[in-house]
């Protein structure tokens, strides 16, 4: 440890802290521009200077390790001196434009230059141009006037996504920006670059003119794009989401977003959201009917049905893509009624927890091998991906991918064809090793199970990315077939040879993504009634019977599982639109009408904790399989849990311009 | 006085360029005594016994930078920096045509002293003729035993690697020179970590200049007595001067550190041009401030240049008479300097191209009386805050200039007419 007195007050820190590290623990304000916490220190825009005693020279607080007994002054005369020169000749080629510039109001630049500023410059010569609205690819433009040249967003491609595809062109004062090949900046996490720029110079394309900053709302929530639920900032101007922001702070996101938890928020307003229940009339067209007789319409059919062929012709698919109460309650209230048909599988995956493998994201970063068995996690789950790319390069994990190659690699990674290889590549010290696995087909799961066995003693993990955001909340939660209920595949087999008659559909369209598309529109065609809750006509909303709109992930109120299994907080960052219900309101109203016993909020809060305690044995849990397995592969459009979203989120489509939403538009 | 005494002798009169004629002259003996008969830390003991400090421009101590590197086991480098772009400054050019054996013989005593296996060299890529004498050089070399496998019959293992520049003058600073090396833009690295810590390629690195690692053979063949007799108090031996501007002998001239102004203008160079008289001289390339007629005295050593606010750099004298318009030669380096600034860090970056555009601007006739201490107060708040010498190079000149020719400025200034 190490006693630093800062501004005469004195802080004991762990010898080595860099002194702006230190100087945040005492609340004095020492102003940064390059240096980034994550990023460490590059010593560029020299706004940090301060002034230790027995030093001749002004030092730079982001690269001087504090040292026992230093004595710091960063208000002092010459400190002071420092960065008023330093801001001066920032803000010397810097455009005065903030009443027009989106970081105007959340500006280092502009804070500290009302800060410790001076009020004029004395520059008389003209200020050097550089290019203005530089497309700099599909997601971001840049302002090279702007730009202080920090280097965060190049570093921040070079030392956490390891992409490399950033750098400084040209030298001096004529240095700017650029992309290193003169391609697009193409990332899965190009977003973040605006963030982390202090100055306006890097903006999004889908927020640039849209607001300013002091008019937004902010609601911190999770991302519910993918299975990893990374910590989000919503910040809504007039109910309409105009920018999703990083929680710096995160523990799960590590302080990122990807672009597509980042972008895809577009779809809120877009003209095609349902905002009434439609029921097929007798000519097959979707006309509008009022909630009540919705409703009724619902609970009547299912009660009839039950009534007149027994429980089991009966289904329910979904829970994945809802919150883990809401999915609870779907199964508990279908269950109430005797309903065993209740499965959220609808596309490949089967299984989601990791029986007593389970570990955290940490556990993942920390490991000293990380063994891929499915298609890349940049894809699956891109922040998880991040841990990854950070445990290779830095902490000296060798990742190991086992058949399919990842054409995405932004790390050295040893390939071997088969797990039996695994031995022969897997590094001798390796203690903790993790695994990713897809949860797709059993044979894998086996395989992956015999190659724990033989490595017996060390610390394992399993990761199962999920197809749906909430795959393994729902399966927790008990929306997997029970008391000799069928699965997707079963209930959709039954319904085409007439033994199921009524199927409910929350969260999930497998027309347009269960392997098997053949049988869905043959299940489809002989079902008496199919009940679609959803956000958008999707194929699947469009043969149904009845169709319920819901609310998005920002305007509801919950919890959400990730894939290590961390039950995290959802809030409503948005009014639904009028009209339109939340799943979990759609089916307690639903309840009310069959007179099922509605459980109070603490009751349905303890048994999303009861089930999310459980926890299995071993790793595959075969009763979740079935003989003949699903082709392994997913489409591209598949393996985020948006799945529809993207296809009715035209700036999202407009900015990403890459064969996912493309796909998506048209699997929609 | 003999002006080639140790590392130009034979210069110009012998093509020292023929390795049988640089061992003709003893080449290559050192070197063969070296890794057959002592050991590493022998020759860094002696060379820190000699006081060599280096010549490229920082003067530091040579063998006391040896002893940086840390003994954790890890590949050590040694790169010779022949980088030379300091305006005014043309030593390791001349080494590089005239001798380029004994910067081979320097880089693998050198590396044999900190115990590298592989030594690299950084040409200046202007110095296209000197790269290919070198390259031919080392060819020689190798064919005659002295890099490779078993050097020399011993156990000892060198590779050198010759590395051509691409035109860039950071790249004379050290880190930016590694980076640059490595492949990366040439840009200065953050320091700490320092180069003998982590240098090329992560590894512990010495940088030296040719020059310094050209003197490593005359101390060992001399003993460190001999060198350390040369010189005053604490700047020893030899340092090749490079004399230009407006005298009558401009060239490079070895001379005893401690050698008045005087002497090397008027004895080494031939004095200035007739009926000319002397206005300044700037001792120690474009870095350093400039002296002026009371200061010819002063012993050309670092001591002395530093208590007089300037500095002996890289060895560069550039004299100015009075035929020189000093806004204009002011110009000419501050436009250097913005030119050649990597754009990294803020106060080099803006405030050298700032500075640019004031003197162009005073030269148009477009300047205001204000400007002149506008001069000083940026060159001055862009000074010691930077994160590479580079940055600090800017205000010396400038300074010294405008405060002694403050009227070389105002002549351009024209008072604002009022009508």
């Amino acid at each position: 440890m190490a006693t630093v007195t800062i501004d005469g007050v004195k802080v004991e820190v762990p010898a080595g802290t860099l002194l702006v590290e230190a100087a945040k623990q005492v609340q004095k304000d020492i102003p940064i521009y390059c240096y980034h916490t994550k990023l460490g220190p590059a010593g560029l825009c020299r706004i940090c200077l301060v002034e230790i005693e027995g030093m001749p020279k002004l030092q730079i607080a982001c690269n001087t390790a504090v040292t026992d007994g230093m004595v710091v002054s960063t208000a002092g005369d010459k400190a002071t001196e420092g960065r008023r020169a330093v801001l001066e000749i920032l803000l010397l080629n810097h455009p005065l434009d903030c009443p027009i510039c989106d970081k105007g109001g959340e500006c280092d630049l502009q804070d500290y230059s009302m800060a410790y500023g001076q009020g004029a410059s004395r520059l008389a010569d003209p200020k050097a141009q550089k290019p203005k609205a530089v497309d700099l690819g599909p997601t971001i433009v840049l302002d090279e006037e702007r730009c202080i040249l920090c280097l965060r967003c190049v570093r921040f491609d070079d030392v956490i996504t390891r992409e490399r595809s950033l750098r400084t062109e040209d030298r001096g004062v004529r240095a700017i920006i650029a992309t290193a090949t003169g391609q697009p900046y193409r990332s899965k996490f190009s977003g973040n670059v605006t963030e982390i720029c202090p100055v306006g110079a890097l903006t999004s394309k889908t927020y640039r003119f849209k607001a300013r900053p002091w008019d937004l709302n902010r609601t911190k929530t999770t991302c519910l794009q993918c299975s990893v639920g990374c910590e989000m900032n919503v910040d809504a101007r007039h109910n309409i989401p105009l920018r999703t922001m990083t929680d710096p702070d995160g523990k799960i996101s590590d302080g990122w977003l990807c672009d597509r938890g980042r972008y895809n928020v577009g779809f809120y307003d877009d003209a095609r959201r349902l905002t009434t229940p439609t029921m097929r009339d007798a000519n097959g067209e979707q006309v509008q009917i009022a909630w009540d007789d919705a409703i009724s319409m619902w609970a009547t059919s299912v009660r009839k049905t039950i009534d007149t062929y027994g429980a089991g012709a009966v289904g329910v698919i979904g829970g994945g893509r809802l919150l883990n109460e809401e999915a609870w309650l779907l199964q508990h209230f279908y269950r109430a009624l005797g309903v065993q048909n209740i499965d959220w599988r609808a596309g490949r995956q089967r299984q989601a927890a990791p029986g007593a493998y389970g570990g955290t994201l940490d556990d993942l970063e920390n490991a000293q091998a990380i063994v891929s068995l499915r298609r890349p996690l940049s894809r699956t789950a891109p922040i998880a991906d991040l841990r990854i790319r950070k445990a290779v390069q830095f902490k000296g994990a060798r990742l190991i991918t086992v058949g399919e190659i990842d054409a995405d690699s932004a790390v050295p990674e040893t390939h071997i064809a088969s797990l039996d290889q695994l031995a022969d590549v897997l590094p001798a010290n390796a203690e903790r090793i993790a695994f990713v696995w897809g949860g797709v087909r059993k044979s894998t799961g086996d395989d992956l199970e015999r190659a724990i066995g033989s490595l017996s003693g060390k610390t394992l993990h399993v990761f199962i990315p999920g197809e749906q955001q909430n795959a393994r909340g729902a399966e927790m939660m008990g929306c997997i077939p029970q008391g000799g209920g069928l699965d997707t595949r079963g209930m959709l087999e039954a319904a085409r040879d007439g033994k199921l008659k009524s199927l409910a559909i929350f969260g999930a369209n497998p027309l347009a993504y269960f392997p098997d598309r053949a049988l869905v529109e043959a299940a489809f065609a002989k079902l008496e009634f199919l009940v679609v809750g959803d956000l958008f006509p999707t194929a699947t909303a469009s043969a149904a019977t009845l169709v319920l709109p819901v609310c998005g992930p920002f305007e509801k109120t919950g919890t959400t599982t990730n894939l290590v299994g961390e039950r995290l907080m959802v809030e409503a960052a948005l009014m639904a639109p009028d009209g339109v219900y939340s799943d979990l309101e759609i089916l307690v109203g639903f309840a009310g009408a069959l007179g099922i016993e509605i459980p109070e909020p603490n009751a349905i809060d303890s048994a999303v904790a009861t089930g999310l305690a459980r926890s299995g044995t071993g790793l595959v849990n075969a009763s979740l399989f079935r003989a003949n397995e699903p082709p392994a592969s997913l489409r591209e459009d598949e393996v985020f849990s948006g799945q529809g979203t993207a296809a009715f989120d035209a700036p999202f489509a407009a900015v990403l311009s890459s064969p996912l939403v493309a796909t998506a538009q048209g699997a929609s | 006085m003999d002006t080639k005494p140790v590392l130009m002798k034979g210069i110009g009169e012998l093509n020292l360029r023929s390795i049988d004629v640089y061992k003709s002259q003893g080449g290559y003996e050192m070197l063969e005594k070296a890794v057959k008969t002592m050991q590493p830390a022998d020759i860094v003991s002696i060379i820190d016994k000699s006081g060599l400090r280096g010549r490229g421009g920082a003067g530091f101590p040579t063998g006391r930078k040896w002893q940086f590197l840390p003994d954790n086991g890890e590949p050590r480098y040694m790169v010779c920096n022949n980088d030379e772009a300091e305006p005014g400054t043309f030593k390791d050019h001349m080494l590089l045509e005239e001798t380029p054996h004994q910067i081979i013989e320097g880089m693998i005593i050198g590396a044999y002293a900190i115990r590298s296996h592989h030594a690299f060299i950084y040409i200046r890529g202007e110095f296209k003729r000197g790269y290919e004498i070198f390259c031919k050089a080392v060819e020689e070399a190798r064919a005659a035993g002295y890099i490779g496998k078993g050097i020399c019959g011993t156990g000892y293992d060198l590779e050198l690697t010759i590395h051509r520049g691409s035109g860039a003058y950071i790249c004379g600073e050290e880190t930016a020179l590694l980076s640059s090396l490595e492949g990366k833009r040439g840009e200065p690295r953050l320091k700490p970590p320092f180069p003998a810590v982590k240098g090329l390629y992560g590894k512990p690195t010495v940088v030296n200049n040719s020059e310094t690692l050209a003197y490593l053979m005359p101390i060992l063949r001399n003993g460190a007595e001999w060198f350390s007799s040369v010189g005053t108090e604490r700047s020893k031996g030899y340092k090749i001067v490079s004399i230009s501007g407006h005298v009558k002998k401009p060239g490079n001239y070895e001379v005893p550190l401690g050698t008045t102004l005087r002497t090397l203008i008027d004895e080494c160079a031939g004095g200035l041009r007739d009926g000319r008289t002397f206005l300044a001289v700037q001792p120690g390339g474009g870095s350093s401030a400039c002296l002026f007629e009371e200061h010819l005295d002063v012993p050309y050593d670092y001591e002395s240049l530093a208590k007089n606010g300037t500095m002996l750099g890289s060895g560069a004298i550039v004299v100015f008479d009075d035929t020189t318009d000093f806004v204009k030669a002011a110009l000419a380096l501050v436009r250097f300097f913005s030119h050649e600034s990597c754009g990294q860090c803020t106060p080099c970056r803006e405030g050298g191209h700032w500075l640019e555009l004031m003197l162009e601007r005073i030269l148009e006739g477009k300047g205001v009386a204000s400007d002149i201490e506008m001069l000083l107060s940026v060159s001055h708040q862009i000074t010691g805050i930077n994160l590479c010498p580079l940055g600090d190079s800017i205000e010396p000149f400038l300074a010294s200039v405008v405060k002694r020719f403050e009227s070389h400025f105002r002549k351009y200034i024209r008072e604002p007419q009022y009508a």
